[in-house]
């Protein structure tokens, strides 16, 4: 981890933001020292929103508890110590999405399909994200909701705030949602053939049919004076029939590493619109701490503001950089062929693909293989 | 590392026992019995360090109480060698079920060594996590400063710190 460390300290000050417009008279940050405070971001960019809330994280006061909800433009999200070779598949991720099939032109059938090339260009970018909290990867999209609470690591219990989330949907007529002994949020489903408009009908093959599925996951970040647990709720996604080919790996069948390995599990969305959601999150969050502060009792930070903090815009900086996505890998092994420490037979590869390499990558590097300061 | 107590009683509802009559072996030290016994001081956030008789080195991990609650470690983000750090200082982290949990340093100090031995076997840890010796579950070798020498002496023993995680394991 050293090696990261020395390459951030070896970046320039200079403040990519500083054209941003300053921080609004009411920023969000008057709120820090309240007993209970709730926030929503209006961004829909991971890396940002995964700053403001480690700037909650670290300067909200160490009595108060915190709500954060915000919700992510498509993205692959791994755990802090996990290795995107191995999560991912990254050429896949590269490609983006497809852009969502367009409706019949009212014209004549005899317009021309639009040409492959614009196809192409309408494809929407995955952005690849390395988080500080531990677990596994998972995914994002407009479709799906994102929630944090941070509190005093004395109040910390690794299911209590998954089960506000669990009431929250079954406030909202969600049934046979819980919290499992993996602290995912799961549904148990009897489908019975008939089964409602809008749960995940979008994948053809997982997330229909009968089964327990997972619909938020859980990870946690604890620091000295506090703790913060998030999860990821699958509302109404459209791609979840792209999940499981995003999160599969090519190299899987190469790489030995260190580090944590993703469990898979089947997914769905439990088919409940974003404001909704967040409405009776926020019930159940103001039923377990008290009224929250703010006009409203909810503090909505946008982006200029979000930016005013220094913290922020250098935490983006770090999590965008490719010294923390890629260089914060823990040690692996790629290797074309089975090896003492790895003797799996190897998938078959292409002719054009050397045979015979077998590369160690350190964490940390060695000094010798340190990018020049 | 923060306190977690109550997924511990979720998790392992004899853990706490385990802990108090393992440390009773591991944690307990009396520098009465050799002059070159180190001196054993805990945090709240519940790091161990051993200070050497002369007062200059030490070593440091995270309590038995800690690696009880947070079950399987399956990672370990070392400190970084040559990192001098102030007391309550983020220096490292370790992860267990879905947690990234940070690892403080207890007094201010110098990074000297650090045990390469938990990128292999991050166990050890839950095995052996106040064994400062070779195979055990410490995470790092310090040079201890003036500055750390003060902090020290705002730590707890081991008697005041089994007193202090009953009392958590409580509420």
């Amino acid at each position: 981890m050293a090696f990261a460390l020395r390459v951030r300290r070896a970046l320039p000050r200079r403040n990519p933001f500083t054209h941003a417009p300053p921080a609004q008279t009411r920023a969000y940050t008057q709120y820090l020292s309240r007993p209970v405070q709730i926030y929503r971001s209006t961004s829909t960019d991971p890396y940002l929103n995964l700053s403001i809330e480690h700037h909650l994280l670290q300067r909200s006061h160490p009595d108060s508890t915190v709500l954060f909800l915000y919700t992510n433009r498509p993205s692959v999200v791994i755990g802090r110590n996990q290795n995107p070779w191995l999560e991912v598949n990254l050429h896949q991720l590269r490609q983006g999405l497809p852009p969502p099939p367009s409706p019949p032109p009212k014209g004549s059938a005899d317009d021309p399909p639009s040409p492959d090339s614009e196809q192409e260009a309408r494809r929407t970018p995955i952005a690849l994200v390395r988080r500080r909290s531990g677990g596994g990867t998972v995914f994002h999209d407009v479709g799906n909701a994102n929630w944090a609470v941070i509190c005093p690591p004395a109040a910390f219990d690794r299911d209590r705030h998954g089960e506000m989330v669990a009431r929250a949907l079954r406030a909202l007529g969600v049934a046979g949602v819980r919290v499992n002994e993996r602290h995912d949020i799961v549904m148990d489903v009897n489908d019975d053939g008939h089964e409602e408009e809008g749960r995940a009908r979008e994948d053809g093959r997982a997330g229909t049919g009968s089964g327990t599925f997972k619909v938020s996951g859980s990870a946690y970040k604890l620091t000295r004076t506090r703790s913060l647990h998030h999860g990821t709720c699958l509302l109404q996604s459209a791609n979840l029939g792209r999940v499981s080919g995003l999160l599969r790996s090519p190299a899987e069948g190469f790489i030995k590493a260190r580090g944590v390995e993703s469990v898979r599990s089947p997914i769905r969305n439990v088919g409940v619109g974003g404001e909704v959601f967040a409405d009776a999150v926020m019930r159940e969050f103001r039923r377990m701490y008290g009224e929250s502060a703010g006009e409203g009792g909810v503090v909505v930070i946008g982006e200029a503001e979000a930016l005013a903090a220094e913290e922020v815009v250098r935490g983006v900086r770090e999590l965008r950089s490719p010294d923390w996505i890629f260089g914060q890998t823990p040690q692996f092994t790629f290797s074309t062929h089975p090896t003492e420490e790895d003797p799996r037979e190897r998938p078959p590869m292409a002719d054009f693909l050397p045979y015979g390499v077998s590369l160690h990558r350190a964490s940390p590097f060695p000094p010798a293989l340190e990018p020049p300061a | 590392m923060a306190s977690i107590a109550r997924c511990l009683r979720v998790a392992r509802p004899s853990a706490r026992f385990a802990v108090v009559s393992a440390s009773r072996t591991i944690g307990v030290r009396p520098f009465s019995v050799t002059a070159t016994n180190a001196i054993r001081k805990y945090t709240k956030e519940h790091e161990w360090i051993d200070l050497s008789a002369d007062k200059k080195t030490g070593v440091l991990g995270i309590s038995e109480y800690a690696a009880k609650s947070l079950g399987d470690i399956v990672y370990v983000e070392l400190p970084e060698e040559g990192r001098e750090a102030q007391a309550g200082d983020a220096i490292g982290a370790v992860e267990s079920v879905k947690s990234a949990a940070d690892i403080n340093a207890p007094i201010s100090c110098k990074i000297t060594q650090v045990n390469l031995a938990l990128e292999e076997k991050p166990g050890t840890i839950n095995q052996v996590p106040e064994d400062d010796s070779h195979g055990g579950g410490w995470i790092a070798k310090v040079q201890v400063t003036e500055q750390g020498l003060k902090d020290l002496e705002k730590l707890m023993d081991s008697a005041e710190y089994e007193e202090f995680t009953a009392a958590e394991g409580a509420h």
